[in-house]
This record gives structure tokens, sequence and C-alpha cells, in this order.
């Protein structure tokens, strides 16, 4: 297994994104990046993505239904064709309501089934998630596919007013992680006419010193920051005069207050991201549309029950993708494991009320279950950035939060009066470097 | 294949000629249109077939994806057997259901139902696996040269399918070798991370 080179991360490099490459790696408060990687980009590969920035641009992400998806058909056929999974059924069904559903654990059982002839395994990289169900998953994906996120987060920054700028010489983005071990490395943006690109990790063993954190990032006065909930709380922290023109919070729920704090600190837009590495970014959270509106134009997102059958508008249900733009993983009625209702408003289709990975329910002390929604419900007035449910088999709750010390009396009395009065309940300081939290979770099945 | 049948063309042009309707998703839990248990039923009262509620209910259970093609195989060997040539017939000792059942089960591990209609090929199988499984070879041929033509088809359909299974395996190796390289692990930018 040899390293790639330099010109296989960058083909494109010209000398100002050398430059730019040793400005992020040397500069005096750069942390101690523990990993390489690259935009992998052809020239050829760079156009094609400009020219996918131009078409979401310009799209109109229709009504969710699969009259309204003139591109399905077509896509049924080819996939029905093309990948091992689907080409063992038979023919493509002409209604994808009779295609049957997949989930995280059948891509995880075998991925390569699910990858279609036609993707040229050559230029094949992955993304792997550990995920919060059991289920590890490596996702097959492109250099193309991964530099065609850029083209969803600008439609989301449009909703907001936000026209990304960066260009050479500038830092486009830096990638927060907070994570006792995290990928970090330092690239460029061909699209962007090779804008700066840093992901580092927040938490203080990768830095020299830990002041360098807040230093490094005032230098490179990154454009966008990007990262979760987690490590936009570390950014927070640091208390740093930072004036990035957006914030993209991608991985998990992104709770209003945290919001509101980013907002308030940053003076800009916080745009949360509804994204997985089996689809890309699938939708941003807009106050305005009460929801999260769809960004994909040829997706088609469906709402199912636990049967398999299609939710009426407004019901809630599990999150379901078909299409999307990973040529190299095309998606079939896949069960997202993330639950919302979907419907139309002002003509633009929105998740409400979205919800990462299956509904937990809690029991109460007298008995009666509750949807973790209704917890949510019962938390949404206070002010918690972060924090995770747990219910023992005895019934008792742990509730762990960010800040316990300011927030414990009212979350106290909000959970007591959910829960009733004689609830068994814990509430601890919550602890940021474990990773992806799991927000809800239960000992106790209904 | 003791009797004559009919002519090969006409059962040929019958598959051709199949409906929509004898090709649409077999109805498998809430997936679906046609309950082929109940098509499968009908044709066996035309031909005064007891099936059985047992083989009945094999024609109605399963997965979409592990029993799709077999049960649409069904479906379309059920049209196929409704020709009128078959209804003149007294197939109360033939053994019918295990056309429908085992016999489209054989036919589905090698053959999507589409490929059955549209490939001339495989409709010349179909009509002649159809006649051979009823006691029957095609009019004007001799015993030997119905069997020989039979084999030949389905060995030649079974060979390529061979091969495609042989190619596809080691597509999926090239695959997970592909991700597994250290350049794939190293993966690409991207402009948020989930």
């Amino acid at each position: 297994m040899t390293d790639p080179s330099d010109a296989e991360r960058y083909p494109t490099l010209s000398e100002a994104g050398r430059q730019m490459l040793q400005r992020l790696r040397e500069h005096p408060h750069a942390p101690m990046f523990k990993n390489e990687s690259g935009n992998r980009l052809t020239q050829q590969d760079v156009e094609t993505v400009r020219a996918f920035q131009l078409e979401v641009a310009e799209a109109v992400v229709a009504e969710q239904r699969e009259e309204a998806a003139p591109w399905l058909a077509e896509f049924l056929v080819g996939v029905y064709r093309d990948v091992p999974f689907y080409r063992a059924m038979g023919g493509a069904p002409r209604r994808l309501g009779d295609v049957p559903t997949v989930t995280r654990a059948d891509l995880s059982h075998d991925v390569a089934r699910f990858v279609p002839d036609s993707a040229p395994v050559e230029r094949m990289i992955n993304f792997r998630t550990s995920g919060t169900t059991g289920h590890p998953l490596l996702i097959a994906s492109h250099p193309v596919v991964a530099a065609s996120y850029l083209a969803f987060h600008q439609r989301a920054l449009r909703r907001f007013d936000v026209t990304l700028r960066a260009s050479s010489g500038d830092v486009g983005v830096v990638l927060l992680g907070y994570q006792r071990k995290c990928f970090t490395y330092v690239s460029v943006t061909p699209t962007l006419n090779e804008a700066g690109l840093v992901k580092l990790n927040l938490y203080p063993a990768d830095w020299r010193n830990p002041e360098d954190r807040r230093k490094y990032l005032e230098d490179l006065r990154p454009e966008v920051l990007a990262g979760d909930p987690i490590s936009f709380v570390e950014l927070l922290k640091l208390g740093s005069t930072l004036r990035p023109r957006a914030l993209l919070s991608t991985s998990m729920a992104l709770l209003p207050a945290l919001r509101q704090e980013l907002e308030a600190t940053f003076a800009c837009p916080v745009v949360d991201l509804y994204s997985l590495n089996e689809a890309g970014p699938v939708a941003a959270f807009d106050a305005r549309a009460g929801g999260h509106v769809l960004l994909q134009h040829r997706m088609l997102v469906e709402i199912l029950d636990a049967a398999g059958k299609s939710a009426p508008s407004g019901e809630r249900g599990e999150v379901t993708l078909t299409g999307g733009f990973n040529f190299c993983l095309p998606l079939v009625r896949y069960r997202t494991g993330d639950f919302a209702s979907l419907e139309l408003r002002a003509s633009e289709p929105v998740l409400i009320g979205l919800e990462g990975r299956a509904p937990v329910r809690f029991r109460t002390h007298a008995g009666e279950w509750l949807n973790n929604i209704e917890v949510t419900h019962a938390l949404h007035a206070l002010a918690l950035r972060q924090f995770r449910l747990h219910q023992a088999a005895s019934g008792a709750l742990l509730f762990r939060v960010a800040g316990r010390a300011r927030h414990e009396a009212e979350l106290r009395e909000a959970l007591l009066r959910l829960f009733g009065a004689e609830q068994a309940l814990v509430i601890e300081e919550l602890d940021n470097a474990d990773g992806k939290l799991l927000q809800y979770s239960s000992e106790l099945a209904p | 294949m003791d009797q004559e049948g009919c002519e090969l063309s006409h059962l040929m042009r019958r598959i051709t000629e199949t409906p929509p309707d004898f090709l649409e998703e077999p109805r498998l839990g809430p997936q679906g249109i046609v309950v082929v248990s109940a098509v499968v039923s009908d044709l066996c009262s035309w031909h005064h077939v007891d099936p059985g509620v047992a083989a009945l209910d094999a024609f109605a259970t399963g997965t979409p994806k592990a029993d799709r093609n077999r049960l649409r195989v069904s479906l379309l060997l059920s049209w196929v057997l409704a020709d009128g040539w078959f209804r003149s017939l007294d197939l109360r000792t033939a053994p019918l259901v295990p056309l429908l059942l085992q016999g489209a089960s054989e036919l589905s591990e090698h053959v999507a139902v589409e490929k059955l209609v549209s490939d001339p090929e495989r409709r010349e199988e179909l009509a002649r696996f159809c006649l051979a499984r009823l006691g029957f070879r095609p009019l004007g041929e001799t015993r030997a040269q119905a069997e020989d033509r039979l084999t030949s088809l389905s060995a030649a359909e079974r060979a390529r399918v061979l091969r495609a299974s042989r190619d596809a395996e080691a597509r999926a190796r090239a695959v997970r070798e592909a991700l597994a390289r250290k350049a794939a692990e190293e993966s690409a930018d991207k402009y948020t991370r989930e």
C-alpha cells in the first residue's frame, strides 16, 4: 500500500496553491496535522464540478412526488441494469413504491453490491462512519462527488444572502472537530481558485499551545467555519474575534440556544445542514420555512411508516431517499433512520421536526410512554447547547448537559413536569470529547 | 415429451403479446399490485386442477428482494398456460402446479422476466420449457430434436449467467480492494464532514 503523492492529491496545484498549502502547514501557530488528503481533482473534474454548481444554483427542487421527478424512471432503469444488488431482482419496477427499501445495515453488509458497474474503481475514495446504530459504514465515493458538496452549501447559503467570495490567497473554509482522535489536514479548493481548506481538531492535544487555536484561526480568517455543535461549543470558548461569513453545522442537531449564541458571537448566519455520508447535504434549516428545506433537485424524499408505506403529507415517518449525486452509490429508497414529516411550504418541500435516528420512547413514572420529540418540545424553551437523555432499565433518567450548573434547576423542573414528580433523575455535566452524540437512548422497550 | 404439441411459433407469439398486467409487480406485503395466488387459482380452475392451500400460499409469500422475479415468472407462465391451445387439453393429471412453482423458480434463477419476453432465444426457451414440463414437444419435431434444442438453449443461458456471476464477483472484489487502498482511505476534500 503506497502513499499517494502530492501530484495525486492536488493534480492542478499552481504556485499560488502551493504557497497556500505551505502557509497553512507552516504557520507559527498551526496545529500538528496528523494526516494528508487533497482535492484529487483533474482540470476536467474542476470543469465538471463548476458546471454542476451552476446546475444546482438554477435548479428547482420540486414537490416530492414520483410524477414530479422526470429523472426518476431513467434512474431506476439504470440502477436495475448497473447495480448488482438491484440487477439480481430483475428489471426495474415502474413504480418507485414497488422497490424494496434498504437500510444502513444493507449497505454495511457489503457496500460493493451497491456500487454501479459504471463507477470507476481506480479513482474511488471512501468515507467511513462509525455510526450510532451499530452498523459501521464504508461509503464508496469519488473526488468529483466530494467536491460537489460545495454546490449544495452555496445553494443553502444563498437563502441567507451569503455568496462565497473566497479565492486565491484566501482561506475558504476551516472544518472544525473536537475529538480525542480526528483526521486533520490542509488542502486547496480548485473551484474557488485554490482558496485554502483546513480540517483541524480543537482538542488541545493537537496543538503545541492551546492559545494557538485562536491565533491560527484569527490569522487565517476563513470565510466559512464548518463543524458540529460540539466543536462550535469549543470554538465559543476560545473567545476569538473571528468574523466568518457563515457557519455550517452538520452531524447532529443544532439546538436553538447554541445557534443564537453562535449567530450573536460571530455576527453571521449559522446554517444547520441535514447531511449524510450516504447522500451528502440533503436539506438546510431555515426558520422562515419552519424546517429543513430540501436542497437536491435529483433526489426524491419519501416519508415512510414502519411497514414501508408512504405517510400522508404532514405525518411523521422515516426519511427515505432516492437518487442523489454520488454516482458511486446511487440510493433507491434508502431508509436513513432519521424521522420527520414533509410538507410543501411556499412551494418548497420542507422536512418538519427532523430528528436523528429512530424515535426513542421513554416511560414516565406513571407508566405512560412518551416519544423523544415530546422531550425535545418540553426542553425547547431552555437555552441548552447540547444534551443527552438516557433511561436505564430501572426507569431512572440520566440527563447529561453542557453547562449543567446553569441549567440544572430549570431542567429538573421541566423534566419532572413531563415524567412526574417522583421520577428518578440525575443531571450530569456532558463531556464533549466523546464524539458524535446519540441524543436519546433507553434500555426500556415499550 | 411423448406427445406432439402446438407450433412453437404460436406460443412464442403469445409470449410477445403478454399484456402489461401480467408483467406487473407481484403483491408482497405492502408492495406490488398483482395477487399471484389469485391468478394461479383462476388458471387452475380453468384446468380443473386443485392446487391446494399450501401451494397457493407459496405464490403469496416471500420478500421483494428474494421472490419478486420468481413470482413474476409464475405470472408470465400463467399467461402462457391460459392460451387456447393449453385450455383445449385435459391437464387434470399434468404437473401444472409444479410447473408454476418449481419451474418458475428454476427459470427465475437465471433470467429476469423481462428478458423472457423481449429476447427471442429466451422466448423460445420459455415456450419449449412449458411444453416439455407438461409432456409435449413442439409440432413437427422429434423428441430428440426437442430435447437437444431446449438443452442447448438453457445451457447457453446458464453459461452466460455463470460468466456474469463470475464477472460480478470479480468486480465486487475490485471495488472492495479499491475502497481499502490508502488513497481511498485518505478520501478527498468536502466543505463539510458528516
